[in-house]
C-alpha cells in the first residue's frame, strides 16, 4: 500500500546520500574505467607520436615480461609474509601484555606512534637511521655483536627482508591493538569455567581464546591484506623498488613504468592486473567471512 | 613467579623501544650536526643544536610552504569529506535508503582500491584539464580515499545511538532535519571529532598522489622530505628535522585520539576496511 | 485539550514474508485508559508504533478523532509517547528534554517555561530540571519521559511498557500515579504491556493480542471472568486456569469429548468424595497456597483453603465447582 511515511523517509535518505554517492562514482568509477581503457592503448610519454589503440598488446606483453612475473611474485611474498608476521607477532604480544597488570596504557601509546607516522617517513627513518650502513643503528648492533656489517638495502635478499620488516614494524601495532582490545573484551567467567573443567593454559588458549578471537583475527587479516596490497610509500622511500627490481612489488612496478619509464599504457595494464588481484582477494575474504 | 614477571617486563620494555625507537632516534638525529650523524659508533652524547630546525624553517630549504600546502590540502579534504560524509553516513546507517546494501557495498569497495590504479588515470585526466599541481586537483583525488573511510567510520558511530532517539524526536514534532540536527548530531559529536582527526591524518600522510599529481605549487610535506635527498649527498640531520616538523601534527593528533584509534582502525571490524 | 478517539480498521502489517499483524480492528473511546496485552511477539508494540506513525501499515486505516492519519508523519498526529527505554536526549538537561516538543513548534518562551514547570511539578521532578539524564535514577528518568509526554498536552498518550525497567516496589507506586495522571489530564491513553496484573489493574478496557490478532476486547472483569478463547484462558490469571481436555479420565461426566474445560485453581476443591488425585508439590506463595495434583497423566492446580496442607505424595480426592467451569470448543478454541 502507499506509505507517505516511508516515502518521505526514502526521499530524505536519498537527498542525504546522493551527493556523496555521485561524487564517489565520479571520482572512482570513471577513473577506473579510464584506467582499463588506457591499458588497451599505447601511450608512451617519451614518444607521444606512437600513441594509438593497441588492443590486447599490453596484456600480451605482460605474459612475456619477466619483470612483471617477478613483481607479481614479490607482491604475493610481501603480502603473505607481512600479514602472517603481523598477526602472529600482534597476537603473541597481545597475549603477553594481557599478563602485564600495569603500564598497558604506556604500551598502547607507544603502539600508536608507528601507526600515525606517514609510511613515507617510516621508510625514510628506517633507511637512514636504522638500516644505513656505517651509521645506522642496526648495522651498529650487528657489528657490535660481531656479525659484521651488511648492506641492508643494497643486497637483493636483505632488501626484501628489510622492506618486509619496515611494513611489519609499522603495522604490527595495529594487529596488536585490535587483538588486545578483543582479548580484553572476552568474558572472564568462561576462563573460570574452563579452569573448573580442568583445561590447562594451552588448552584454554586453543579451545577458548583462539575460537573467540577468530572474528577479530579475520578482520585483522582482511585489513592488513588490503593495506599490504596498496603499500607503496615506505618501499619507495626505503629502496625505490631496488636494488634492481628486488623489492619492486606491483605497485612500484606500475608506478615506475608509468612515471619513470613513461610508458603509461603498459603501466595501466599492470595496474589493472593489480586491481583485479585486490578485488579478487577482497571478494574471497569477504565471502569466506560471510560463510562463517 | 618473579622471574616470569621480569621476563614479561623485559618484553614489554623491548616492545616500547622497538616501536618508539625510530621516532626518538629521529628526534635525536634532528638535534645533531651532519658530522655527528655520521660518527661511528653512533654518538649519544653530543652537543645538541637547533641549526637543522632553523634551516628547515627558513632560507632556501624551508619546508614552510610545504607545510602550508599540506594544511590546505588536508584541511580542504577534511572539510569537504565531512560535509558529504555526515549526511551520507546517517542515511546509510539509520534511514530506509533504497538499494542500501548495494550502496554500502560500493562505498566499502572503493575503500579497497589500490591507489596506483587511480593515480594513473588521474594523471592523464588532470593533465588534460590542467589540474595537476593544483589544490582542487589534489583535493578531488584525496576524496577518493577520505570519503569512503569517513562514511564507514561515521556509520559505526551513528549506529551506536539508540533508534528511539529519532522516534522520540519525530513524535516531538521535530521533523527529520531537526531530528538529525538537534538530537542525532549532538550525540555523535565524539565520533565526528574522531573522524575529522582520522581523515586529516590520512590526508596529511598521503604520498603517492601527492608525488605524482603535485608539483612546484602544491607540494605537501611528505613529498618535500625528498628535498634533502639527492644522489650526491643526503642531508640526514636536516631530513630528520624536516620529518619531525612534518610529523609533529599527526603525532599530536594521534596521541589525542589515542583511545579511539583502535575503533577508527577497525571500522572494518564491523563492516569494512581502512586503508592507508 | 480534547481527548482523542482511536479507530483502527483492517490493519495488516507484513515484514517481507512475516506477518506481524493479521488484520486488527480496534476502537478506543475518548478519555479511556486502554491496554494492549499479550505475550511478546504478539503484535501489541507494532500496533502502538503504527498508532504513533513510527511504522507504516501494509493495509488498513488509522483514524484519530475521526481524522485519517494512516499516512501522516508522527509529528502531525498530536500524539505523545513514553518509550520503554525512555529515549531521553542524553545531551540535553531535564528541562531542555521536557521543553523540546514545545520548542519544535516555536512556542513562546514564557509559555514554554510555564508549561515545563507545570509538567515537572505534576510528576514531582521540579528540583531536577538542570540535571542531565545520565545523572538521574531509573525512576527519575521515567518521570522525565512522562513530563516530556504530557507537557505538550497531547490528545493521545502512548505508553510502551513504561514500567518494565523499574524495580518491583517503584512499579506499583508509579502504576497508581500513572492512572491518576491520566484521569487528571483527561487524555486517552493506549498502554502496551505483557504484564497482565498491570493491564487488569490500570485499564478501563483492554485488548488481548495473540499471534498478530486481537482475540478479545473488554473490561478487565469481562476478560478475566469470560476468556474468549482457550489461549486467553491459559494466558490470564496467576497461576493460569487449568485446562482439561474433555473426556479425560475422571472427568468424563462433565462434558463431551469435543470440548476443553477450563477451571481456575480457586474452583478446584479437595473433598471427601470425588476424582482421585496425587499431590506432587505444595507451593506457598505468601498468602496463597497452591497444590499440584496429578489426575492420571494430567496436572491440575488447586488453590488450598486455610488449614488444608496435604503432604506431598498424599492421595486426595478433588471436585471441580461446576458453576465455575469455562467450556471451549476443542477444534476452534472458542468459548462455548
Amino acid at each position: 500500500m502507499s506509505c507517505a511515511i516511508r516515502g518521505g523517509e526514502r526521499r530524505f535518505a536519498l537527498a542525504l546520500f546522493l551527493p556523496a554517492l555521485l561524487l564517489l562514482v565520479i571520482t572512482t568509477a570513471l577513473p577506473l574505467i579510464y584506467l582499463v581503457w588506457t591499458s588497451f592503448l599505447r601511450i608512451d610519454l617519451s614518444m607521444p607520436w606512437l600513441g594509438g589503440f593497441a588492443g590486447l598488446d599490453n596484456y600480451q606483453k605482460l605474459g612475456n615480461d619477466p619483470r612483471f612475473w617477478n613483481s607479481l611474485g614479490l607482491t604475493l611474498i610481501y603480502t603473505g609474509t607481512t600479514v602472517v608476521l603481523q598477526v602472529v607477532l600482534g597476537l603473541s604480544l597481545a597475549l603477553l601484555v594481557m599478563q602485564v597488570k600495569r603500564g598497558q596504557a604506556m604500551l598502547r601509546i607507544a603502539a600508536i606512534l608507528p601507526i600515525v607516522l606517514a609510511p613515507v617517513v617510516a621508510g625514510l627513518f628506517w633507511r637512514s637511521l636504522v638500516l644505513a650502513p656505517d651509521f645506522g643503528i642496526l648495522d651498529f648492533i650487528t657489528r657490535w655483536l660481531g656479525l659484521g656489517s651488511y648492506n641492508w638495502l643494497g643486497e637483493p635478499r636483505l632488501a626484501l627482508a628489510s622492506v618486509i620488516a619496515i611494513h611489519t614494524w609499522q603495522w604490527t601495532p595495529f594487529a596488536f591493538l585490535v587483538l588486545l582490545a578483543s582479548l580484553a573484551a572476552l568474558p572472564p567467567d568462561i576462563y573460570e569455567a574452563a579452569r573448573l573443567d580442568r583445561a590447562n593454559a594451552w588448552q584454554r588458549f586453543w579451545h577458548i581464546t583462539l575460537p573467540m578471537l577468530r572474528p577479530a583475527i579475520v578482520i585483522v587479516v582482511i585489513l592488513r591484506m588490503v593495506t599490504a596490497l596498496s603499500a607503496f610509500a615506505a618501499i619507495f622511500a626505503a629502496t625505490g623498488g631496488g636494488p634492481g627490481s628486488a623489492t619492486e612489488i606491483l605497485n612500484l612496478y606500475a608506478y615506475r613504468l608509468s612515471f619513470t619509464e613513461l610508458s603509461v599504457g603498459y603501466g595501466a595494464a599492470v595496474a589493472t592486473v593489480l586491481l583485479a588481484v585486490t578485488l579478487a582477494v577482497a571478494f574471497l575474504l569477504f565471502s569466506f567471512r560471510r560463510k562463517k | 613467579m618473579k622471574a616470569r614477571n621480569l621476563v614479561l617486563l623485559a618484553i614489554a620494555v623491548l616492545m616500547m623501544l622497538v616501536w618508539t625507537f625510530p621516532v626518538l632516534w629521529g628526534l635525536v638525529t634532528s638535534l645533531k650536526t651532519e658530522k655527528d650523524v655520521l660518527a661511528y659508533p653512533p654518538s649519544v652524547i653530543f652537543e645538541p643544536t637547533l641549526r637543522n630546525y632553523a634551516d628547515v624553517f627558513r632560507g632556501s630549504q624551508s619546508i614552510v610552504p610545504n607545510l602550508i600546502s599540506s594544511v590546505i590540502v588536508s584541511g580542504l579534504t577534511t572539510l569537504l569529506t565531512m560535509i558529504l560524509a555526515i549526511p551520507a553516513a546517517y542515511a546509510l546507517s539509520r534511514l530506509d535508503l533504497p538499494f542500501r546494501k548495494g550502496a554500502g557495498f560500493y562505498v566499502l569497495a572503493t575503500q579497497m582500491l589500490p591507489p596506483v590504479g587511480l593515480v594513473i588515470p588521474y594523471f592523464l585526466i588532470l593533465r588534460r584539464i590542467g589540474w595537476t599541481d593544483t589544490y582542487q586537483g589534489l583535493v578531488l583525488v584525496y576524496l577518493t580515499f577520505a570519503l569512503p573511510f569517513a562514511i564507514w567510520l561515521l556509520v559505526s558511530y551513528f549506529e551506536e545511538i539508540p533508534r528511539e532517539m529519532e522516534e522520540a524526536a519525530l513524535l516531538d514534532r521535530a521533523g527529520r532535519w531537526r531530528a538529525l540536527w538537534h538530537v542525532i548530531l549532538p550525540q555523535a559529536k565524539g565520533g565526528i571529532a574522531v573522524t575529522v582527526i582520522f581523515v586529516f591524518l590520512n590526508s596529511w600522510n598521503e604520498f603517492l598522489f601527492a608525488v605524482v599529481l603535485g608539483g612546484n605549487n602544491v607540494r605537501p610535506v611528505t613529498v618535500a622530505m625528498f628535498n634533502f635527498i639527492s644522489l650526491e649527498q643526503t642531508q640526514w640531520a636536516r631530513l630528520a628535522a624536516a620529518a619531525m616538523a612534518g610529523m609533529a601534527p599527526v603525532i599530536i593528533l594521534g596521541l589525542m585520539a589515542q583511545k579511539h584509534i583502535v575503533k577508527g582502525l577497525t571500522v572494518g571490524a564491523v563492516k569494512g576496511g581502512g586503508r592507508r | 485539550m480534547t481527548a482523542a478517539s482511536v479507530q483502527m480498521s483492517g490493519i495488516v502489517k507484513k515484514h517481507g514474508a512475516v506477518t506481524a499483524l493479521a488484520g486488527i480492528d480496534l476502537e478506543v473511546r475518548p478519555g479511556e485508559f486502554f491496554s494492549l496485552l499479550g505475550p511478546s511477539g504478539s503484535g501489541k508494540t507494532t500496533t502502538l508504533r503504527i498508532l504513533a506513525g513510527l511504522e507504516s501499515v501494509t493495509e488498513g486505516r488509522v483514524l484519530l478523532s475521526g481524522k485519517d492519519v494512516t499516512n501522516a508523519e508522527p509529528g502531525e498526529r498530536d500524539v505523545a509517547m513514553v518509550f520503554q527505554s525512555y529515549a531521553l536526549y542524553p545531551h540535553m538537561t531535564v528541562s531542555e528534554n521536557i521543553s523540546f516538543p514545545l520548542r519544535m513548534i516555536h512556542e513562546k518562551k514564557e509559555e514554554i517555561e510555564n508549561a515545563v514547570r507545570d509538567a515537572a511539578a505534576r510528576v514531582r521532578i521540579g528540583h531536577l530540571l538542570d540535571r542531565k539524564p545520565g545523572q538521574l535514577s531509573g525512576g527519575q528518568q521515567q518521570r522525565v519521559a512522562l513530563a516530556r509526554a504530557i507537557v505538550r498536552k497531547p490528545a493521545l498518550f502512548l505508553l510502551d511498557e513504561p514500567l518494565s525497567n523499574l524495580d518491583a516496589k517503584l512499579r506499583l507506586e508509579t502504576r497508581v500515579e500513572l492512572k491518576r495522571l491520566q484521569r487528571a489530564l483527561n487524555v486517552t491513553a493506549v498502554y502496551v504491556t505483557h504484564d497482565q496484573e498491570e493491564a487488569l489493574s490500570l485499564s478501563d478496557r483492554l485488548a488481548v493480542f495473540m499471534d498478530g490478532r486481537i482475540v478479545q476486547v473488554g473490561t478487565p472483569e469481562e476478560v478475566f471472568s469470560k476468556p474468549a478463547t482457550v489461549d486467553v484462558a491459559g494466558f490470564l490469571g496467576n497461576p493460569p486456569m487449568n485446562l482439561i481436555p474433555g473426556g479425560t479420565e475422571g472427568f468424563q461426566s462433565l462434558k463431551g469429548p469435543d470440548v476443553i474445560l477450563g477451571i481456575r485453581p480457586s474452583a478446584v476443591r479437595i473433598v471427601d468424595e470425588g476424582v482421585h488425585a496425587t499431590v506432587t508439590m505444595v507451593e506457598a506463595l505468601g498468602e496463597e497456597v497452591y497444590a499440584d495434583l496429578m489426575v492420571g497423566e494430567l496436572l491440575v492446580r488447586a488453590r488450598l483453603r486455610e488449614g488444608e496442607r496435604p503432604a506431598e505424595k498424599a492421595q486426595v480426592r478433588i471436585h471441580l465447582d461446576p458453576t465455575a467451569l469455562h467450556v471451549f470448543d476443542k477444534a476452534t478454541g472458542k468459548r462455548l
